[in-house]
């Protein structure tokens, strides 16, 4: 089987630094695969997410994401992607209902020029209703919590039907019994839709119970892709001391 | 009022509606996608462009026109291409202008600052033209049908422009048209309010407006208004004080937004909230 998203010896580097953000990733997910990625701060975990969404230019190696080279057709795969990006927080005072920024999620796949069809706002809709947040719809997304406004983001990625999901510690403001469920209807969706979901987390716990695989990372490297309680193993092994400070 | 049977004056009062609607329309989407220092970067070009018409005899408003086009052109791209925020190129792009705009008044010695080239660093309500009212209404007429058209873009650039992004708009495009329009704008507000006040346009309306609202799509309503009202009453003000037309507009604006973050529903809300 094709892989949906293919990395070959791809290194990141940020504006104006010296060491790469990532280096030297291969990695491949086939479709349907559910794949957590896990590792200290400043492992690289967000930046390979930005990176197989064609949001950070690459300056070494290939990336390709349904058959697409995401440095060419970055616009066209992101269409495809659902992304929820870490620590999304707004205003206040920001002048948009919830409902609004859950829809924005499908204006890309709308087109230029084109508004958003009575289909599109039951899709936004039916996301949120999937997230139990369906009675915040015209509330401002300001005056939400941390978590609604994190249920919020989660909806505006599922809102878009994509083929890959792609969420970076998207538990991280919820509470733990939101979180269970979450978790349990992110998987669901996956594997109903057959969508390739890759997860950046610090819930090493919430990994063991929902995933097939795990990647860990380390200054920029895949350092472990396996399965989750080998993952464990080896985190337990060299003892990580964000780890430690992340999970008791 | 006996100034309003004159058409000079009827011209102006039209000028400072349709200058107000325009300011508060294209600043409700510099504010909120961050351009803040578009508009006097903007006006600073405008005012080195009136500066060489001046010195070429060519009529300043146009160069003044080119200047802001041009430079609206080449922020965009040029901070792209170089990795730094729009603010950086922009305030580049002024202090860079203002050389520009030394220099051209050097070439028209006689004339210097007590002349048209002033009426563009002050602004002269007075002299507004048919053409210029012309071109205004244009301007307005095309600012509104490309929002309206591209409306769901702006709207999630506003939001979130690194979301957008990830949800495939082409952000950079609509940011670019937005700096156009706004150096536009601002170019053509140069007679009503001056190069040195006209920024006052573009932030103190919107900014007011969204001290009141929790929907975008009724802040591109309000700001306009506000934007109008306070031209309007600045217009006035001026006529009956005696005093720049520009500096009554930008003080009027000015306390307008005061009175609006004292009176905002949504400060009391949070004030109550930490309190």
């Amino acid at each position: 089987m094709e892989p949906i998203i293919e990395l070959r010896d791809v290194s990141t580097v940020y504006e104006g630094e010296k060491r790469p953000a990532i280096r030297d990733v291969n990695l491949a997910f086939e479709g349907g695969e559910f794949a957590y990625v896990i590792g200290p701060n400043a492992a690289g975990k967000t930046t390979l997410l930005e990176t197989i969404n064609g949001l950070l230019p690459i300056f070494k190696g290939h990336i390709s994401v349904l058959n697409l080279d995401v440095q060419k057709y970055g616009r066209e795969v992101r269409c495809q992607i659902g992304y929820v990006p870490q620590d999304f927080m707004v205003d206040p005072g920001e002048p948009y209902a919830a409902l609004d920024v859950v829809l924005m999620g499908r204006y890309g796949k709308i087109g230029v020029i084109g508004m958003p069809s009575k289909e599109d706002k039951e899709k936004a809709i039916e996301a949120m209703r999937l997230l139990e947040i369906e009675d915040l719809a015209n509330k401002p997304i300001g005056k939400l919590s941390g978590g609604q406004q994190q249920k919020v983001m989660i909806a505006r990625a599922i809102a878009k039907e994509p083929k890959i999901l792609l969420l970076d510690e998207p538990f991280s403001n919820l509470d733990p019994e939101s979180r269970g469920k979450i978790s349990k209807l992110i998987a669901q969706i996956s594997s109903e839709h057959n969508l390739t979901t890759i997860i950046v987390t610090h819930d090493l716990r919430q990994m063991a119970e929902s995933c097939s695989r795990a990647i860990v990372m380390n200054s920029g490297r895949i350092i472990a892709d396996c399965e989750p309680r080998e993952a464990l193993a080896l985190i337990e092994k060299w003892n990580f001391s964000d780890f430690w400070r992340h999970n008791g | 009022m006996i100034y309003l049977e004159y058409a000079i004056f009827q011209r102006a009062l039209l000028g400072c509606v349709f200058i107000g609607l325009l300011g508060g329309l294209i600043g409700v989407f510099v504010v909120k996608m961050r351009l803040s220092t578009i508009g006097y970067s903007m006006s600073h070009s405008a005012f080195a462009g009136a500066a060489l018409g001046v010195a070429l005899s060519v009529d300043p408003l146009l160069t003044a026109i080119v200047f802001s086009a041009v430079t609206a052109v080449f922020i965009g791209p040029a901070a792209d291409k170089a990795r730094l925020p729009i603010d950086t190129i922009t305030s580049i792009a002024f202090s860079l202008n203002m050389a520009l705009a030394f220099i051209f008044l050097t070439f028209s010695p006689q004339i210097g600052l007590s002349s048209e080239v002033a009426s563009v660093l002050w602004g002269s309500i007075v002299s507004i033209t048919n053409r210029d009212l012309v071109y205004l209404i244009a301007l307005c007429s095309i600012t509104l049908a490309l929002i309206y058209l591209f409306w769901k873009e702006l709207f999630t650039i506003m939001f979130d422009r690194k979301m957008a992004e990830a949800d495939g708009v082409n952000t950079k495009i609509f940011v670019y048209f937005m700096i156009f329009l706004a150096g536009i704008t601002v170019a053509l507000s140069l007679k009503l309010v001056g190069g040195l006040l006209v920024y006052a346009l573009l932030f103190n309306p919107a900014s007011s407006a969204l001290q009141y609202l929790h929907d975008m799509r009724k802040i591109i309503f309000l700001s306009p208004i506000i934007g109008a009202a306070s031209c309007i009453a600045g217009f006035f003000t001026s006529l009956i004080f005696d005093i720049p037309v520009g500096s009554c507009i930008a003080l009027i604006s000015t306390l307008i937004f005061a009175v609006s973050v004292i009176l905002s529903p949504k400060r009391r809300r949070r004030w109550r909230n930490e309190g």
